[in-house]
Parts: structure tokens; C-alpha cells; sequence
């Protein structure tokens, strides 16, 4: 009959942070909605002026920038 | 059995077609989709899961019989090793909706490797979208009332950071956050029942083609019949996998909704 109680050993305020199986996840989220998110605003501007994808190009390296910085303040430390 | 399987193989590439099964009711008829195998085995899923921990708990015992002891086994499972595991104490309050969801996602993934049956409801994006649906509104709502409807959309949308490069990191916060979430869950849950539906009828329907194209071909269709079998057994392995990943997949994100700012 064992394992039909919850577990004893303090968690959640007391002890580390619950193990993270979502948190590949959400690095890679990160990354992929910073390139989508930037990226697209880049693209709608280029549509605007009439470049042919400058924008959206600066876009995505900025968004990645960001999606980085996000997941380094967010998952790290 | 030439004849069998030429009328087997006549629609040898597989296409999306093959998951609109027919009608049941009314028998047969055409571009009727409201009661066909898929709806049948939902209720199936649905009436089974019922009966099952109406029955196993009726007269729970201290020393559990063994269907209260599979219910209870099940449950302490996803309780222990999912809600408290990922949310912390405060896990066991949404346990009991975590493992209906694990429960039911398990039971609708398992049709599609059960013999004469195979196929998954799931593999259908309407199920697991509105699934996903309700964990969306779940983890919203539970940071709402945690927080209060302003402070959670600020520690939900609003990172750790200075002030000027905010304006960069909102955006891509609200899309990852209230954007890919549900989305991802339900695509993911439906593409891998979606491509392992595809994948047995690749190799199963492809053993008839190949031996109706040439009766020299038997074989390779042999072999290809035992890569169905082979791969049923991996199938298994995804489906409780899938299952096992929406289900953290919620918690995770209830988890997110419940902490506070760090």
C-alpha cells in the first residue's frame, strides 16, 4: 500500500523547485515565438516601406535576441 | 484472397480520407459524420471510464479488492508523480482533474493499436483541441483567481528585465505564453496519434499492394506485415507517452500560474 499518500518530504516553498519537465518546452517556445513574433512584425513593415524582406530579416535576429534573453531570465539561475 | 486483397489495395497510398470512416447511424449514409466509429468510441471511453471508478469505489475497503486497488493505483499515481511533483502541495487539489485527463486521453490514444479497432479518436484535431481548450482556460483561470486578474496578466506578460528592452519582450511572451500553449498541446497530441494511424496503414495496406502487384512480392510483404506488428508495439509506447505529456503539460502550466514572481 505504499505510494497512495502524498509524498512526505517537504517540496513546493520549503524545498527546490519542482523538477521542470515543461521547461525544455518552454525554451524552445521561447525561441521559436521570439523568431515568429519579430520576424512577423518585420515582415508587416517590409509589406509597409516595400522592402523586399530586410525587415523581417532584422525581425527574427532581434526576436531570437530576445527569446534568449527571456529564457536565460526566466529558466536560469 | 487475390480478390481480397486487390479491394484492399485499391486505395494503397493512404490519405487523410481514410480517418472520415462511414456513417453508423444513419447505416452508411454519405458525408454523415455525426455518429460514425470515432464518436462510438468516444462514448465507449466515456462510459468505460464511469463504470470503472463508479464500480472499483463503491465499497472502498481498507484492503482494497483489486479493481479498487488498479483505480487507486492510478490515481496515487498521477497524484504522486505528476500533480504533487510538478505543482507542489497545492498539487492535490487538481489531481482528480489530471488523472480524468490522463484516464481519458490513455483510454482514447489505446484504441488505436486495439485489434479490429485501430484508430484514435484523438487522431482527429477536434478532441485534443478542445482539450486543450480546457486546460487553457484551467491554468487562466486558476492564475486569475490566484493573483487577480491585472497582477497575473503582469507577472505572465511582463519578465524581469529593464524597462526599454520590455517593449521586445511582451510581445513574445503573450504569443509563447497564450498562443503556443494550446496550440501546441492539441497538435501535438493529434499529429502523433494522426502519424501512427498513418504509419500501420503504410505498412499494412502497402503488404497488400505489394502482393497484388506481383505474387512474387510475398516476402516483402511479410515483412512488411511484421514491421505493422513491430510498430504497434512502439505505437504503445507513444500513446502512453502522449498521455503522459499533456497531462504534465497542464501541470507545468498550472504550476506557472500558481508561483509567484522570482
Amino acid at each position: 500500500m505504499t505510494g497512495h499518500e502524498p509524498p512526505s518530504k517537504p517540496q513546493g516553498d520549503d524545498g527546490p523547485n519542482p523538477p521542470d519537465t515543461g521547461m525544455g518546452m518552454t525554451a524552445v517556445t521561447y525561441l521559436l515565438a521570439g523568431m515568429l513574433v519579430w520576424g512577423g512584425i518585420g515582415w508587416l513593415v517590409d509589406h509597409w516601406v516595400g522592402t523586399k524582406g530586410i525587415f523581417a530579416g532584422i525581425g527574427a535576429v532581434i526576436g531570437i535576441g530576445g527569446g534568449v534573453y527571456l529564457i536565460v531570465r526566466r529558466l536560469g539561475a | 484472397m487475390i480478390g481480397q486483397s486487390t479491394v484492399l489495395a485499391a486505395e494503397f497510398p493512404p490519405s487523410v480520407e481514410d480517418f472520415y470512416l462511414p456513417s453508423i447511424l444513419p447505416w452508411g449514409a454519405e458525408d454523415n459524420y455525426w455518429f460514425t466509429k470515432i464518436t462510438l468510441l468516444v462514448w465507449i471511453t466515456t462510459a468505460i471510464l464511469i463504470i470503472f471508478f463508479l464500480v472499483a469505489n463503491r465499497k472502498p475497503q481498507l484492503v482494497p479488492t483489486k479493481r479498487q486497488w488498479i483505480a487507486e493505483s492510478v490515481y496515487g499515481f498521477v497524484r504522486n508523480n505528476i500533480a504533487v511533483e510538478m505543482i507542489g502541495p497545492r498539487g492535490t487539489a487538481f489531481a482528480p482533474y489530471l488523472t480524468t485527463l490522463f484516464c481519458f486521453i490513455l483510454l482514447n490514444n489505446f484504441w488505436g493499436i486495439v485489434p479490429l479497432v485501430q484508430i484514435s479518436p484523438n487522431s482527429h484535431i477536434a478532441f485534443p483541441a478542445l482539450l486543450a481548450v480546457i486546460s487553457y482556460v484551467l491554468f487562466i483561470a486558476v492564475g486569475i483567481r490566484h493573483h487577480g486578474f491585472v497582477k497575473y496578466f503582469k507577472t505572465a506578460l511582463i519578465p524581469p528585465a529593464p524597462w526599454f528592452i520590455l517593449p521586445l519582450l511582451i510581445p513574445i511572451e503573450f504569443f509563447s505564453n497564450f498562443m503556443v500553449r494550446p496550440f501546441s498541446l492539441a497538435v501535438r497530441l493529434f499529429a502523433n496519434m494522426f502519424a501512427g494511424h498513418m504509419l500501420l496503414l503504410v505498412f499494412t495496406l502497402g503488404g497488400f499492394a505489394m502482393i497484388s502487384a506481383n505474387i512474387w512480392f510475398i516476402p516483402f510483404s511479410l515483412v512488411s506485415w511484421i514491421m505493422t506488428i513491430a510498430l504497434t508495439f512502439l505505437e504503445f509506447l507513444v500513446i502512453c507517452l502522449q498521455a503522459y505529456v499533456f497531462t504534465v503539460l497542464t501541470a507545468s502550466y498550472v504550476q506557472g500560474s500558481l508561483a509567484d514572481e522570482h
